[in-house]
């Protein structure tokens, strides 16, 4: 019963967040002259109206989720890994470039360059918590300027040395997979792919992880009390680099996933522009960083993404709409966030045992 | 083509302004120890309500008025969530910047009928200014004189930033409340009265920075046409320590880069390169200078 309680209060906060966001939409809608009902109604089309919009709905949910659970795990452990949109990137030229001159048969070709995305990402995200840990540099503004290194170094790449010529316009991007290579569709002529299922399978892992191991308790440790981690004798830094290692790993894998499972080839700015990055981190934000929670922002977030999608083909209404349903249902939950943080601590003022 | 010369100079200076404003404003933020990650969004929404301004009323002054007022009303929401509702100034940060993107778009479509960009020729851009003495001085009168308002209003305001920080007595109270916000309180100073008025002078600088980047340098409204100017503002911030002299030194490096890279383009070097260099600077300088009230705090505050 008491666990039953405890699961509608996590879930009222981003119900109602949820709530106030459709609403400033209708809100915004109306103020375009459109039909409020009528473009909800089209947005729930294009995200789940048909098999083809749903299954396009969690291909895009797939690289915001493994993001988010990425980020989940970072932030459980009270570090803010701002880099997921250069850790991907990062993760999926050097896929790609795997997956293009390894000399090997196709699955052996996929399968490294999926090993080599998430242990690109996963140093590349590792180097930052190495800089704060070793010399003290702020993870919240290395993690930040990687971004743009990350995604200037990967546009270099495909735009000189490893530029596909074969086409007659000259667009940054390297050649196309071989057809072995390619990660398998679930549905023929659908855009979800077998990435969808290395993120739910994250998700369970990470869950395990964070519920039922050491680690997990550790980091859950750190995150709410670091002098009690450091009292409890918990090697602060190596919690702290293990889930940068594997936050930047997941975020590699979400960006090789991507290139091996939709685009086949890395397009420059074919991750940065639809916003995965930054789409995860609200994912994350939203779930209150619990991994069974992401599957299901990640899924909503995607949903409001193509929805809007559907609504600009078919209304006066600008995609754009889904960017502000998005920043007010954030703004609202993480005003949340620190209203819990604040209530817990008076209870513990008042009384000395724990409510959880 | 030449690589270095004076032009170079000149455009550096217009590439630094918007940057330089921006900055300014996350300064002012940061002193009172909260992280405005929404410069981004707030440039962007000072860029677009210069244009409507300018569209609607037909005077530069008032379009600027009104790019300012706009971005404080947005900077309003962003102190009322952080300071008021205690919510994570860093996703507060970040859903602002969204905000900002989605409502502008949005708003252009609404407002102008038009997608993508807005351009008007009938609409007039900021005025060259000429200064009286300097113009004449043949190679200064080239870099210094005939730039927009808002660029000398910029580093008027660096200066006068300067001053306040380190001359006045609510700059000292507002540094109090940045390095410790508690003994501040015992003083009796008005914490969240000061760390609203920063937010709120922020929002000004913002907008400022926003009509400089619509009305001073092209003249028209693009979707997103911050283009992470307000991120490289952060980050020219926190290479200038969030102090008014280092930030415009630090603002000055990342435009004269920004005009190497365009002029670069006529070479056949690589532009990623001279794009990534402020990062990889700001990296290195981080190793040498270290924010001593920051490193401790960092870690609690990102929770």
């Amino acid at each position: 019963m008491a666990a039953v309680r405890e699961l509608c209060k996590s879930l009222v906060q981003p119900i109602l967040a949820v709530m106030i966001g459709l609403l400033t939409g209708a809100v915004v809608i109306a103020a375009v002259g459109e039909s409020v009902v009528g473009t909800y109604q089209e947005m729930w089309k294009g995200a789940f109206g048909s098999f083809y919009f749903f299954t396009s709905t969690m291909a895009r949910a797939t690289p915001i989720m493994l993001i988010a659970l990425g980020l989940a795990l970072a932030f459980r452990a009270g570090v803010f890994n701002m880099g997921a949109e250069g850790q991907m990137v990062l993760g999926a030229i050097s896929a790609t470039l795997v997956a293009i001159y390894l000399p090997a048969p196709g699955i052996v070709k996929m399968l490294v360059g999926i090993i080599v995305g998430i242990t690109v990402g996963g140093l590349w995200s590792l180097l930052a918590g190495y800089m704060e840990a070793k010399f003290r540099i702020p993870l919240l503004i290395s993690t930040l300027l990687f971004n743009y290194i990350a995604v200037l170094f990967a546009s270099y790449l495909v735009s000189d040395p490893f530029q596909d010529r074969t086409g007659s316009a000259a667009l940054a991007q390297t050649v196309m997979l071989d057809k072995s290579a390619w990660l398998p569709k679930l549905f023929a002529g659908m855009s979800v792919h077998a990435g969808f299922f290395f993120a739910i399978a994250a998700a369970l892992l990470l869950f395990w992880v964070i519920r039922f191991t050491p680690f997990g308790y550790e980091v859950k440790m750190l995150g709410q009390n670091p002098l009690f981690a450091r009292y409890g004798g918990i090697n602060q830094i190596k919690v702290m680099l293990t889930g940068m290692f594997a936050s930047g790993g997941l975020a590699g894998l979400a960006g090789t996933v991507e290139v091996l499972g939709s685009h086949y080839r890395f397009v420059d700015g074919a991750l940065t522009v639809p916003n995965f990055a930054w789409t995860g981190m609200m994912a994350t934000l939203l779930a209150n960083s619990n991994p069974i929670g992401i599957i299901f922002t990640s899924i909503l977030l995607a949903a409001f993404q193509t929805g809007a999608m559907g609504v600009e083909r078919n209304t006066e209404v600008p995609l754009e709409v889904a960017s502000v349903i998005q920043a007010v249902l954030i703004l609202f939950i993480s005003a949340k966030f620190s209203y819990d943080w604040w209530k817990k601590r008076k209870v513990k003022g008042g009384e000395s045992h724990g409510a959880a | 083509m030449e690589l270095l010369d004076l032009s170079l100079i000149s455009s550096t200076i217009r590439m630094v302004t918007p940057i330089l404003l921006a900055a300014l404003g996350g300064a002012l933020c940061t002193r009172v120890g909260i992280f405005n990650v929404g410069l981004e969004g707030l440039v962007l929404v000072g860029a677009f309500s210069a244009i409507v301004g300018n569209h609607f009323t037909g005077s530069l002054f008032l379009a600027i008025l009104f790019a300012a007022l706009i971005c404080v009303l947005f900077s309003l929401l962003f102190a009322y969530m952080t300071i008021g509702l205690k919510a994570n100034e860093i996703v507060v940060g970040v859903a602002i910047n969204f905000l900002a993107l989605g409502l502008t778009t949005f708003a252009l479509r609404a407002i102008f009928g038009v997608k993508g960009a807005f351009y008007d020729k009938e609409m007039a851009g900021l005025p060259k200014l000429d200064i009286p003495v300097i113009k004449d001085i043949p190679v200064l009168g080239d870099i210094f004189s005939g730039h927009s308002p808002l660029v000398y209003l910029a580093f008027i305001a660096a200066i006068l930033l300067y001053l306040f920080f380190y001359r006045t007595v609510t700059g000292f109270r507002v540094l109090a409340v940045g390095m410790n916000p508690v003994a501040a309180r015992s003083l009796g100073l008005k914490v969240t009265g000061l760390q609203v008025l920063a937010i709120t002078m922020c929002g000004v600088l913002c907008g400022l920075a926003g009509a400089q980047l619509s009305l001073g340098q092209v003249t028209m409204f693009t979707e997103g046409m911050t283009a992470g100017r307000g991120f490289i503002a952060l980050v020219a911030m926190m290479m200038g320590q969030s102090h008014p002299l280092g930030i415009l030194a630090s603002s000055f490096l990342f435009g004269l880069m920004d005009a190497i890279s365009i002029r670069l383009q006529g070479f056949s070097l690589p532009t990623q390169f001279t794009s990534m260099l402020p990062y990889l600077l700001t990296i290195v300088a981080m190793f040498f200078v270290k924010e001593k009230n920051r490193a401790g705090g960092n870690q609690q505050s990102s929770r």
